[in-house]
């Protein structure tokens, strides 16, 4: 059997286009940006988006009666506006000490 | 404030506790928070398409996953430029106001697609 480059190719771009700019990739590089450790950051990133679509194709389009995505998203929201926080707090910290 | 730095380490002069965080803390943190914001999304969405109109699910998950990969990859790329450009504390605040931005606004889908609300 030939292997289906043309159904591989056409999925790359439609995901990877899909991608772009989302807030997935927006959370990656603030977490990159503001972390010392970008190894761990592709690493745990590249996981949890392989996990999440291996979750999604292997449920098909029973995923949403399975899990209640609505909670997991508002638990991500709450992550997310956590880290945020975090980061605005840490900022105005950092900028109340003199630099070296 | 300095009273409640005490628990945090501060004797790397410019390193945060954050920024010092070991390799196994930034994973979980960055994995948990990526897989919580993408189930449901529109990536499997569109992997859910192309898998139910090709019968080849394999392929898709394939192409699929090496989009994701390479997606997250241009982020951390991104992420470490700026870093580079931008003063830790701009950088650190910028990023702040986005993910508090982007959870706004990710909680305000999440409530409005509850059923309850429709």
């Amino acid at each position: 059997m030939a292997l289906p480059l043309g159904l591989l190719a056409s999925t790359f771009a439609t995901v990877f286009l899909a991608e772009l700019g989302d807030k997935t990739q927006l959370a990656i590089v603030t977490i990159s940006g503001t972390s010392s450790r970008p190894g761990a950051v592709f690493a745990g990133s590249a996981t949890a988006l392989v996990l999440a679509s291996l979750v999604g194709a292997a449920a098909g389009g029973s995923l949403s009666s399975l899990i209640p995505t609505n909670l997991l998203q508002l638990a991500a929201a709450v992550g997310f506006l956590l880290i945020g926080m975090q980061l605005i707090i840490r900022s105005l910290a950092n900028a109340g000490t003199p630099p070296e | 404030m300095s009273d409640q730095q005490e628990s945090v380490n501060t004797d790397n002069a410019g390193e945060v506790s954050a920024a010092a965080a070991g390799w196994g803390a930034v994973f979980v943190t960055t994995a948990t928070t990526v897989f919580l914001a993408e189930l449901g999304d529109k990536t499997q969405l569109a992997a859910l398409l192309l898998s139910a109109q090709s019968g080849q699910p394999l392929v898709v998950f394939a192409g699929a996953s090496l989009a994701l990969i390479c997606s997250s990859l241009v982020g951390v790329v991104l992420g470490r430029w700026l870093a580079r450009l931008l003063a830790p504390e701009l950088l650190e605040r910028l990023a702040g106001i986005l993910m508090v931005v982007l959870g706004l606004w990710l909680g305000r889908q999440a409530i409005l697609t509850l059923p309850n609300f429709s």
